[in-house]
């Protein structure tokens, strides 16, 4: 066990002094050849062929960084506290509003990882309980984007007025108690990027928090006002005075889009692990491959996972990132709304397909459900959808109180041990 | 219910107002363009002012004369952000063309200034443009049964009289008959679903309104 710890301790120290190289050149100029497979982000077999051939350029690669994917104003780039790094770009876009690119993640000690192409709201649709009305909230969200005051994006820059880019605590990171020495312990901290878009009564806050320990947390927060629509006792709550009028309650079906390129688009796979055994002593692990587009439910322990099996940790394990706790109230829609009818979509990259519903490209289908036809994956996209019924009550007026839905990707495998 | 309901949703004044109001005003596509110096932008950059101002110029050249009277409208400029393009700035100009009823979605390469994709359809329909909010807003002011409402409803808020549509805080949404019944004809049809903000931060109940640009016209839903 010490061994191994020591030998995981040199190989994350080696990682860090050559942190700043572009891959490749690090992978041959600062490790071993025979840890190149094992070291997180080598991508195996083919760059290390790749990384030793350019043996001899890579002290010129290691001098100056490689280009950044996005101009100034539009790059994040931050190390928090831990060390911990994230890269990124963002742009504000017509429809989608909020829209992250090009998302890059570097544990402390070791070398970046590709995680995310692009990721951005795919749709807020709000169904209301008596029926009608139904809106599909994404209109054109970029131009609904509020200018942030000052005080709107605590300890953070503002970009653009309408971007914040901040640092939040996040509590502990751990604790654990020592034997004689004193306690070990570290407070979390997240990057968190949002903006807030004006929808009718509403407010949304489009939030992406990326933490320390390189979870992804995206969420929206509902705030802003109620809709005031009235309707029967049966369809809502009396939030007035006395019980004359009843506000309605409706769902905020809300869709993610995220375009996962673990190392780039090729390799990456997704997985769904359930674990079987119901009033049983034994639970077993079932791995389910999704090789064609795939629509999935949620289940109490079923969770989901991006990986890339070219892409290995020091352990030689494969990288990946996990998707789960998501607390989602689960609408499901009538026929004509069948894109609500699942959790997660997997689906093959196509350019046009953008939103979960009201798609707005030519020549592609309209919803989500209908990007699902059977095609074999070979670089997965998959969308989130998480529900909120909001019952309206007296506190929500006014300005109500923010309501949060979201999920959460963690890493699994990206690093060997925990690499605070 | 008919088309005497127009109710005053009293939302109750809120810092969000404060905010909220400004941005609510129609104007041009300011959310994309980056406001910084003329600089030359990288792969991964958003749109610029210019390139934006280029694209459309591009997109819009063949349908200039339908432009011009009204039939067809640029609605707005997107980056094309394709994986199968990633080095190169593309831009997708989205116009519409009411008479027929047909999106047109012209894709414009900006490093050698031609059209190099166009795509047309029936039945698909983008967000409404902020200059469709407006169409839209002015529409339901001149409709003889809510055009009065309307201006009932700002003189009680603001304390004086609606001199335009300006003084409306407009937000639309496309609407398509699916699972809600009425104003069939929006499944051809452009078709926008207003929320319209009024000072004191109150909205108008506009949910069973639906302004059918294609033909003009204002439709009430029954439910
Ligand atoms: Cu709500």
């Amino acid at each position: 066990m010490f061994l191994r710890l020591a030998l995981s301790c040199a190989m994350l120290t080696g990682g860090l002094g050559a942190a700043q190289t572009a891959p490749a050149a690090q992978a041959s100029h600062a490790m071993p050849a025979a840890r190149v497979s094992a070291a997180p982000a080598a991508r195996t077999p083919q760059d290390t062929a790749v990384a030793q051939a350019s043996q001899g350029t890579a002290v010129a690669q290691a001098v100056r960084a490689p280009a950044a994917p996005c101009s100034a104003p539009y790059r994040i780039d931050r190390t928090l506290p831990n060390g911990a790094r994230w890269q990124l770009c963002w742009e504000m876009r017509n429809i989608e509003g909020l829209t992250l690119t090009k998302v890059v993640y570097t544990p402390k000690g070791n070398r970046p990882v590709s995680v995310l192409r692009s990721a951005a709201l795919a749709q807020i649709h709000v169904p209301y309980d008596s029926g009608s009305p139904r809106y599909h909230d994404i209109g054109a969200l970029g131009s609904t984007a509020i200018p942030l005051l000052a005080a709107d994006c605590p300890g953070g820059e503002r970009r653009e007025q309408s971007v914040c880019v901040t640092t939040r605590a996040r509590g502990h990171a751990y604790l654990k108690s020592g034997y004689e020495e004193p306690s070990v312990s570290a407070q979390g901290s997240d990057l968190v990027v949002f903006a807030a878009f004006q929808v009718g009564w509403y407010t949304y806050l489009a939030e992406w928090a990326f933490s320390d320990d390189g979870a992804i947390t995206p969420r929206v927060g509902a705030t802003g006002s109620l809709a005031g629509s009235t309707t029967t006792a049966g369809h809502g709550w009396p939030i007035g005075v006395g019980s004359a009028t009843f506000e309605e309650s409706h769902s905020h079906n809300v869709f993610w889009r995220l375009d996962f390129d673990i190392q780039g688009k090729s390799g990456d796979v997704v997985e769904q692990y359930d674990f079987s055994g119901s009033r049983t002593a034994k639970r077993k692990l079932k791995r389910t491959t999704f090789t064609r587009e795939a629509k999935a439910l949620n289940r109490r322990t079923r969770w989901w996972r991006v990986v890339d099996r070219g892409v290995r940790n020091a352990d030689g394990h494969p990288v990946s990132w996990e998707l789960n706790n998501s607390d989602s109230s689960q609408y499901r829609g009538p026929a004509g709304e069948a894109f609500t009818r699942a959790d997660v979509y997997v689906t093959g990259y196509r350019s046009c397909e953008r939103l979960a519903s009201v798609n707005p490209a030519p020549r592609c289908a309209g919803s989500v459900d209908r990007y699902v036809n059977g095609e074999r994956l070979t670089d997965p996209v998959l969308w989130v959808n998480v529900g909120y019924h909001h019952v309206p009550r007296d506190e929500d007026a006014d300005p109500m109180p923010t309501h949060w839905q979201g999920f959460r990707v963690t890493p699994r495998d990206v690093t060997a041990k925990n690499p605070h | 219910m008919g088309r005497q309901r127009i109710v005053m949703a009293l939302a109750g004044a809120g810092a969000v107002a404060v905010v909220g109001a400004a941005l609510l005003l129609p104007g041009g596509q300011g959310s994309q363009a980056a406001e910084a110096a003329p600089r030359e932008p990288v792969p991964g950059d958003p749109l610029t002012g210019a390139e934006i101002a280029r694209a459309g110029d591009i997109a819009s050249a063949t349908s200039r004369a339908h432009m011009a009277a009204g039939r067809v409208n640029l609605l707005y400029v997107e980056r094309d952000d394709g994986k199968d393009a990633e080095e190169r700035r593309r831009a997708d100009a989205y116009l519409y063309d009411y008479a027929t009823d047909r999106l047109i979605v012209r894709t414009v390469d900006l490093g050698r200034g031609t059209i190099v994709k166009e795509s047309v359809t029936r039945g698909v329909q983008p967000p409404p443009s902020k200059a469709e909010e407006v169409r839209a807003a002015e529409l339901l002011l001149a409709d003889p049964a809510y055009g009065g409402g309307v201006r009932e409803a700002y003189a009680r808020a603001a304390g004086r009289q609606l001199r335009s549509v300006a003084d409306l805080g407009l937000r639309g949404l496309i609407f398509t008959p699916g699972q809600e019944g009425g104003a069939r004809r929006c499944a051809a049809h452009r078709c926008v679903r207003l929320f319209v903000r009024l000072p004191g931060s109150t909205w108008l109940d506009t949910s069973r309104i639906v302004v059918d640009l294609s033909a003009k016209k204002i439709y009430t839903l029954e439910w």
